[in-house]
């Protein structure tokens, strides 16, 4: 197809509302800031690059421009810290990617006779369309940002423990005592918390976002979640108060969204990560020093692992327990201790699935670690 | 007929170069062959010609076609109150002259001499040919004579162009035909010149056999047959409008532009003097390239026709 530049923005922006309607369908702010994304990017690329540099476009260009997009629009969600769950973001823009295709080479072309020779424009009805789905848009987003919570900058040391309890976003500060957190749409972002039973308590609420938070001497737990839907990104937990001390535990929260933990670092803590219950994706974490497990996916939870790195844990690194389903991939485990007794579930295991659990491996790196990866008690671990 | 003659085997023109008027489900759809669908996707798709053919047939039924024409012979259009007289029936309102090629063109040098035939009128191969021409069909005809074991000479004044479409793709589409309509006449017309080099596909299909047969000695270019038993002349056809009686009397009667051996028209292909609010006078085919290069495809019917119906549309 030889496109017009208007042909391409009005293709495009008709193209994008299957994307649309599965947004506001999904009623998540996340959803609307993707497809903002999507389309921001594209008519960007429209009016700077393809129109350039494509006179004509071949249908197969559609697959490496799609992957090239694809690709800007997850930085670009990294970059401006968009609280989208990648996996659901990346179905978004398949659905938007799908029915671009779909329309684009079947059905403008059926019903608009002339779609190709006028290099899709689309006439009267598309062009009343595209500023439909354009103001939609806009107005979505516009509505997303004048309903935003409120930004709190905390400044110095504050006297905990601190109890929210509607939506807002707490930047900066050090808490002393402990945080809890009894309202969705809650972001804290760069706080530091020292002490506390839980340094950050999260319970029955949704769409939390822990980014770059860092724990220190908790007594129970570093961060925990009951009955939640939190993500946890590049946070720290480090020298709990209590050998006991689980560093991030997320529990009972499978009719939640899916919780993520990415990018973190725990350090001598009990357990590392740990799962009930729960669909976490435990992603590109650093957990070291732990004394009986690094990472735990636990209690008929249905997790992935991938790519974190588990070193000097003792007892096991990885372990897929209790009727949970686990997908652990690209992980490195290394030196992976056996803990005291004569326990063989417990000796030094790099990864292990457990009492009628299945794990999924496939590309992980063990080093050291004596128990290498092994099943116990009617557990199964195939290989991808 | 012309591509039985020359025993074409696939059409140049690709998946939705077909006759029914969505583009959608092109003929790669309708093989229902994943490899088809593939090619197309990467543009080396083209249709058989027994496809293309079976695929016209049913249009044909499915619209009526054969039932809604009455078959007469017109010499003269004649601008009259309220539309056109042809050959003195009328008033039309509206009228699309869709004249097609004015005749086979066969070089003068070539004309008179009994070993010429046109590749387009149906021939055999004699042991050794001259093909002259540098197209589409100069091509077909160089393997399909090497194919009947026959020496061949190529006669060409250029080397060809490796053309997959007729012209580039970009003037299919708004994209390029919008800058192209915008061109001065002698500008327009020397692009026109341009776009009517001869040419045929890239593609080892075309390049391999020929390759071959040179390795062999069964394959030369020359400037003249030599003493070759046969000439089959690929030249295509007359050019012009001149060559065309009925519009070579509407421009006499009418005083009509032309430029060079074409019309001057209207981006929609319809001639400015004789159309207005009340009528309409458009030309399809290869008579319509001022405003459309490709008018002598599939694709320019298409558009011609569509632009006359809007202005229907609009005028009724």
């Amino acid at each position: 197809m030889s496109y017009t530049l208007t042909g391409r923005i009005q293709s495009r922006l008709v193209a994008a509302l299957p994307a649309l309607v599965v947004a506001l369908a999904l009623h998540r702010w996340w959803a609307l800031e993707v497809v903002g994304l999507m389309l921001g990017i594209g008519l960007a690329l429209d009016v700077l690059v393809y129109h350039r540099a494509l006179v004509y476009q071949p249908a197969w260009a559609a697959v490496p421009l799609g992957a090239f997009e694809l690709g800007l629009i997850y930085g670009a969600m990294r970059w401006l810290d968009l609280m989208a769950p990648v996996r659901e973001a990346v179905g978004l823009f398949a659905v938007g990617w799908l029915s671009a295709q779909l329309l684009g080479r079947a059905l403008f072309p059926r019903f608009r006779l002339d779609y190709a020779e006028s290099g899709g424009e689309l006439g009267r009805t598309g062009a009343v369309t595209a500023v439909a789905v354009t103001l939609t848009l806009v107005g979505g987003l516009g509505a997303a940002y004048a309903v935003r919570p409120p930004t709190v900058h905390l400044h110095g040391d504050v006297q905990g423990p601190l109890v929210i309890d509607h939506a807002e976003t707490l930047v900066g500060g050090v808490v002393h005592g402990g945080v809890d957190i009894r309202a969705s749409h809650v972001t804290l972002d760069h706080v530091s918390v020292v002490g506390g039973q839980y340094g950050v308590n999260v319970a029955h609420v949704q769409d939390v976002m822990l980014d770059h938070v860092r724990v220190v001497g908790s007594r129970l737990d570093g961060i925990k979640a009951l009955d939640a839907g939190v993500m946890i990104h590049d946070c720290t937990v480090s020298s709990p108060a209590d050998p006991l001390v689980t560093g991030i535990l997320i529990s009972y929260s499978m009719g939640r969204p899916m919780s993520m933990v990415s990018g973190c670092t725990v350090s001598g803590t009990r357990e590392g990560i740990s799962t009930h219950s729960s669909a976490v994706n435990i992603m590109d974490n650093h957990v070291t020093g732990t004394s009986t497990r690094g990472i735990l996916l636990g209690e008929m939870s249905m997790d992935m692992a991938s790519g974190n790195d588990v070193e000097g844990v003792r007892g096991i690194g990885i372990d897929c327990m209790d009727h949970s389903m686990c997908e652990i991939e690209h992980n490195t485990v290394a030196g992976a201790k056996p803990a005291n007794g004569e326990n063989p579930s417990a000796g030094g295991v790099a990864i292990e699935s457990y009492f009628f659990a299945e794990a999924t491996v496939a590309h992980n790196t063990v080093i050291a670690s004596p128990g290498g990866v092994r099943a116990f008690d009617e557990s199964s671990i195939t290989p991808q | 007929m012309r591509a039985a003659s020359i025993r074409q085997q696939r059409m140049r023109s690709e998946s939705d170069g077909h006759l029914a008027a969505a583009d959608w489900p092109g003929l790669a759809l309708r093989e229902l062959n994943p490899a088809a669908l593939l090619r197309t996707a990467t543009n080396r798709y083209h249709p058989s010609v027994e496809l293309f053919l079976r695929h016209a047939e049913r249009v044909q039924e499915r619209t009526g076609w054969n039932e809604s024409f009455r078959r007469s012979r017109v010499e003269r259009i004649v601008a009259v109150d309220g539309g056109f007289a042809l050959d003195g029936e009328g008033p039309f309102p509206h009228v699309l002259i869709a004249t097609g090629h004015p005749g086979l063109a066969l070089p003068e040098p070539y004309a008179g001499d009994t070993r010429t035939v046109h590749a387009y009128e149906p021939h055999e191969y004699a042991p050794q040919v001259a093909i002259v021409g540098a197209g589409m069909a100069a091509a077909t005809e160089w393997l399909n004579a090497l194919g009947a074991g026959s020496e061949v000479v190529s006669i060409r004044r250029r080397e060809p162009l490796r053309r997959p479409l007729n012209v580039p793709r970009q003037f299919f589409s708004r994209r390029g035909l919008a800058p192209y309509q915008a061109l001065e006449r002698e500008t327009r017309a020397a692009r026109l010149r341009e776009l009517a080099a001869p040419s045929y596909p890239p593609g080892s299909a075309w390049d391999e056999p020929i390759a071959a047969a040179q390795r062999e000695g069964r394959f030369r270019v020359e400037h003249a047959p030599n003493g070759a038993a046969q000439i089959i002349c690929a030249t295509g056809f007359n050019r012009g409008w001149m060559h065309d009686p009925l519009l070579a009397h509407l421009v006499a009667d009418h005083d009509l532009a032309t430029h060079d051996r074409w019309l001057v028209l209207d981006a929609d292909a319809t001639v400015p003097t004789l159309t207005g609010s009340g009528r309409t006078l458009a030309v399809s085919g290869v008579a319509a390239q001022w405003a459309y290069p490709a008018g002598d495809t599939i694709a320019g019917a298409k558009y011609v026709a569509r632009a006359f119906l809007r202005r229907l549309c609009r005028t009724r």
